[in-house]
């Protein structure tokens, strides 16, 4: 079972999204703790495509058949691409006092889901992340 | 759980303590919907703010972001800022955001209303 959506940038879409996730986690049989971290994950991955990429997004989930068995959840767009090692993952910078807040999406992404890989370049960003059945957040 | 819509209510527990109840998607549409509510009870003279989040399942980075410049309002004139009803991943969240290095989080209301009560008579 594979779930496609192609998002056209409209307020909240992101939403479908999780609304996508949230169905397809509770038929493969996933915990709660897992679906809300798929989901907050995936609303960042999904905020960040919007942002930065052009065009629509892609959204792409499905049960991976790996031992144990994972939720896959692919987000692409077709944005100028970034570096996704740019970023910093040090709370203390970024909180009481300083400027800018805005630029966590990856930092949760990385902490929320069980594995994440980043590939960007002009034109095609894609950002693969799975979360196991079981959950381990 | 996916809600675009938030639903917010205010009450003045005591003149220190305004209790917000937030049930719904905190994006940026949200969080300034909480921020306003923050606002309006801080008018009315509270200085620490308890945030219910029960009913509450998604964020998103945008939205905290927003409750952690309540927070920082808040403490700028010695006042707290407290949450309780935090879903596992909502909880995480504030974690790996740092908020929870400066918000007190308490796991329902009754704890944190004790908690702030117990506070103002020691």
């Amino acid at each position: 079972m594979e779930v496609v959506l192609h998002l056209t940038v409209v307020p909240n879409v992101e939403l479908v999204a999780a609304k996508a996730v949230e169905t397809l986690g509770d038929a493969l049989g996933m915990d709660r703790n897992g679906v809300e971290a798929a989901t907050v994950a995936l609303v960042e991955a999904c905020l960040n495509a919007m942002e930065h990429g052009g065009g629509q997004v892609v959204v792409r989930m499905a049960k991976e058949e790996s031992e144990p068995p994972r939720l896959r959840i692919e987000v692409e767009d077709e944005g100028q691409g970034f570096d996704p090692e740019a970023q910093s993952n040090d709370a203390s910078t970024r909180v009481h006092g300083c400027v800018s807040k805005r630029g966590w999406g990856l930092t949760l992404i990385r902490e929320l889901m069980d594995d994440v890989q980043i590939s960007s370049e002009p034109g095609k960003t894609l950002v693969r992340m799975w979360k196991g059945l079981g959950g381990s957040s | 759980m996916s809600d675009a819509q938030i639903n917010i209510s205010t009450n003045v527990l005591d003149e220190n303590l305004g209790l917000i109840s937030a049930a719904g998607y905190i994006n940026n549409e949200g969080g300034q919907a909480v921020a306003d509510a923050a606002e309006e009870l801080v008018g009315k003279g509270c200085s620490s703010l308890l945030i219910d989040l029960e009913g509450t399942r998604i964020i998103n980075s945008i939205g905290v972001s927003i409750l952690l410049e309540i927070m920082e309002k808040l403490m700028d004139n010695d006042g707290v800022l407290a949450f309780c009803n935090l879903t596992p991943t909502i909880a995480k969240t504030f974690e790996i955001m740092g908020l929870d290095q400066y918000a007190r989080v308490f796991p329902d209301r009754e704890v944190a209303v004790n908690a702030f009560a117990s506070d103002a008579t020691s």
